[in-house]
């Protein structure tokens, strides 16, 4: 792969996909969990953490998905228009299940009786869980290569299929796993008592992710072994192999108690994951129809969405970095009430 | 495929006015509140005035809340250019997402700027609080001109060429900087500073009104009053440029705006009225002759009317009515807003204090809901105009328009009304109830008050 313009258009793509699965994944997972607490005593403490970890972004990671989006369609806009021709009900479920979570989480804050309260838990949670499936079932829709440039001949024959079935759930288990290991790390921080709750949850999921892993990579093998046979030729293999090692690393740490990179790991074998997926596919959007040089945007337009992004990493890079060192020192502090 | 050519088109098209109707509303809090927040924090390191840091540190809450339910809303809009008019941006997204992708930029540094802000209170000196928050304004306006250049570009379309092979060339700066740029940002940005003001400004002409009448009051009021009266003859003014530039750039929107049928000099001005589809106006007040001195200041500027224009490439009736009301609406407005600038300043020179009658804090609450109207009124202004064009002269809606089934857009219609719901009413629910803790404790005697940014949306934990 070189290093022109439209190949760097589409990395600029597939990395503001990969920061919002990577940001988005670990909120959505927390959902996960808020869901499955279950009553009583502990669940009740495990959800005060859950909400206390996930108020102050809340909806923040949306700005990563509007950039992906904005992105896709100034730099290749045939690819925008294919992929919400077919899949506009994927999308769309993702999208209701994206603002359900967001207005609920928010409604929960201020329900006035546990009845409410209850059912706003519920409705956030469950969104939790299907939002990340549908937006990586369109990811999946997408490699599978039924995606055609012209409108669908069937809507729901597009939408529904082995691999994109697969990878919504590899995404659920992946949410769920980054969800959870993050959550060690703030029970560490505020609630020493639910680390080894959290810690369990990792590791049957780090388990639950392998096992759902290997299913989709059967799909794959089932309904486009080209793009298997891509995935285990480099360049994708090394993103692969870091997916394979990654995980059970994360896992052997969190199993240990070495509470020392277990999230940076975390973080690498997600983005790999999704990494490894673009980078398969390459030099395709759509696998077998549509090029990254068929679609690309002319120059200039590209050229102004790579000056974006690299205002994005030379402006906001650091202004984050300036919030979480504020955020970390708030979290020292001695809690007030 | 179905006989009907394009099912989907009128719920896309509810759908869409429903979700831009709605975001709108919280566009110019979003971008102008950090700047009245910056003056009010300016005044109390400046002025040693703890009472202006704290209603900073308030109007700083609002802020992150607002642009919580904001990100929301604007992510929806984000989808819906794709499940409802993938055709647009498959065509035309080159140009159109330029705009986007700079407001990319605003939206994330808003986002980091915001989060900084309110945690910064607690962890920042008051000067670098201070610096940091001078970040936000730019990042806001920033939003605002990638969303303004995007709107425009439909308006005016430039900077695009066709190739032999069906590609489309595009130059970056003739795409982002189209004629209707120059008057719709101006007229926007100034609109969004003078409803900002006239909103914040309105809630406390209401304590006013309630009887509370001290410094905390009176800071809240004036800051942001006299910016939006300083701002509202200025508006007039960058008002009536844009309509005057519409002659020339999207006549048919011009001619819908003021409901002239038939191309004619002296034409006259009607103020409100209907007009039927023959082109005769009914129930209006004609002004002979002001049309055309308005927009060549000689009565014999000839005016082009609907009537000139092929029935597929001019608003419809209906629509034509629409825009002539709520461009009708909005002058109407924006002239009493004018009026109001004279009453204030006037008694702010001549007696040199805030006017103290009821009825100029009754008028100034209502100045509050007056500038939303004339907002939404103004936007549908010039959507409703431009029909049936989507991009002005080069695709119409209806061959923008998704080939999903109506049912399918009509059920999504029905569920983001629900949802919609549920944010309107946690965000009014959360700022009554901040308003009410506010209040308690303004009352309350000092010790063990909560700093007002704990527990909100990218605040601090509690």
């Amino acid at each position: 792969m070189s290093l022109s313009i439209p190949n760097l258009a589409a990395g600029t793509l597939l990395l503001a996909v990969t920061a919002y699965s990577v940001a988005g994944g670990v909120d959505f997972g927390a959902g996960i969990w808020d869901l499955i607490a279950g009553p009583g005593e502990r669940g009740r403490r495990a959800r005060e953490l859950i909400d206390h970890a996930m108020a102050p972004v809340w909806e923040v990671n949306n700005v990563w998905l509007a950039f992906a989006i904005v992105v896709c369609w100034t730099a290749f806009p045939p690819l925008f228009q294919a992929v919400f021709l077919n899949l506009y009900p994927l999308f769309t479920l993702a999208l209701i299940g994206l603002i359900l979570r967001g207005a609920f989480f928010a409604f929960r804050h201020i329900a006035e009786n546990p009845r409410e309260h209850r059912a706003a838990d519920l409705v956030f949670g469950i969104s939790s869980v299907l939002t990340p499936f549908f937006f990586a079932a369109c990811l999946g829709a997408i490699a599978s290569g039924r995606v055609t440039t012209g409108p669908p001949p069937s809507v729901w024959e597009m939408c529904i299929s082995p691999m994109s079935i697969s990878f919504g759930l590899v995404s659920v288990a992946a949410t769920a796993w980054s969800g959870a290991v993050f959550l060690v790390g703030d029970a560490r921080r505020a609630a020493p008592d639910l680390v080894d709750y959290f810690r369990s949850r990792a590791l049957w999921a780090t388990g639950i992710l392998i096992a759902v892993g290997t299913v989709a990579l059967a799909a794959i093998l089932f309904e486009r072994p080209q793009l298997l046979a891509a995935m285990f030729t480099t360049p994708a293999l090394v993103f692969v192999l870091a997916v394979m090692v990654l995980t059970p690393a994360a896992a052997i740490l969190i199993w240990r108690r070495v509470f020392r990179w277990y999230r940076l790991l975390t973080v690498a074998g997600v983005g790999s994951l999704v990494v490894a997926w673009g980078v398969a596919q390459a030099p395709y959007l759509l696998p077998g129809r549509l090029t990254i040089d068929q679609a690309a945007s002319s120059q200039p337009a590209l050229i102004l969405v790579l000056a974006v992004a690299a205002a994005v990493v030379l402006v906001v890079g650091p202004a984050f970095g300036l919030l979480i060192y504020l955020d970390q020192r708030t979290g020292l502090e001695s809690p007030e009430s | 495929m179905l006989l009907d050519a394009e099912p989907a088109l009128l719920p896309s098209r509810i759908l869409m006015a429903f979700t831009l109707g709605s975001h709108i509303l919280l566009v110019p809090l979003g971008v102008a509140l950090p700047t009245f927040t910056l003056i009010m924090e300016g005044i109390g390191i400046f002025r040693k005035d703890a009472t202006a840091i704290k209603i900073a540190r308030r109007w700083s809450v609002v802020m992150a809340v607002q642009f919580a339910v904001g990100a929301v809303t604007g992510t929806i809009l984000s989808f819906e250019f794709g499940i409802l008019w993938p055709k647009m941006l498959g065509r035309f997204g080159a140009a159109f997402g330029l705009g986007f992708s700079i407001e990319g930029l605003g939206f994330f540094l808003e986002a980091i700027f915001i989060s900084i802000y309110l945690y910064g209170w607690r962890r920042l000196s008051p000067r670098l609080h201070f610096l940091a928050g001078l970040a936000l304004p730019p990042a806001g306006l920033l939003g605002a001109f990638g969303v303004l250049a995007a709107n425009s570009w439909m308006n005016t379309p430039g900077g695009v060429t066709i190739e032999p092979n069906g590609a489309l060339d595009v130059d970056v700066w003739a795409a982002l900087f189209t004629r209707a740029l120059t008057y719709e940002f101006w007229h926007f940005t100034v609109a969004i500073y003078l409803t900002a003001g006239f909103v914040v400004a309105a809630i406390y002409a209401v304590a006013w009104l309630r009887g509370r009448r001290d410094h905390y009051q009176r800071l809240g009021f004036a800051v942001p009053f006299t910016v939006a009266a300083a701002l509202a003859p200025v508006e007039v003014l960058v008002g009536d440029l844009s309509a005057r530039a519409l002659t020339s750039d999207q006549p048919a929107k011009f001619a819908a705006m003021e409901v002239t049928w038939r191309t004619q000099a002296y034409n006259p001005e009607v103020i409100g009225g209907l007009m039927d589809p023959s082109g005769n106006v009914h129930l209006g007040i004609p002004v002979p002759w002001l049309d055309s001195l308005l927009v060549g200041y000689s009565p014999t500027t000839i005016i082009r009317g609907l009537a000139s224009f092929a029935a597929d490439a001019r608003p419809s009736t209906v629509e034509a009515n629409l825009t002539h009301l709520a461009f009708d609406l909005m002058v109407g407005l924006g002239t009493a807003a004018a009026l109001l600038t004279v009453w204030y300043f006037w008694t702010l020179i001549r007696h040199r204090r805030l006017p103290d009658s009821r009825w100029f804090y009754r008028v100034a609450a209502l100045a509050g809901v007056g500038a939303y109207v004339s907002v939404e009124a103004g936007w549908v202004t010039t959507e409703v105009g431009r029909q049936p064009w989507i991009v002005y002269g080069a695709m119409r809606v209806s061959d923008a328009v998704t080939n999903a089934p109506a049912a399918f857009v009509w059920t999504l219609l029905a569920t983001l009304a629900v949802v919609y719901v549920v944010i309107a009413a946690f965000f009014v629910t959360l700022l009554l109830r901040l308003a009410a803790r506010w209040r308690r404790e303004d009352v309350a005697t000092a010790g063990g008050v909560k700093a007002p940014e704990e527990g909100v949306p990218y605040g601090p934990p509690r």
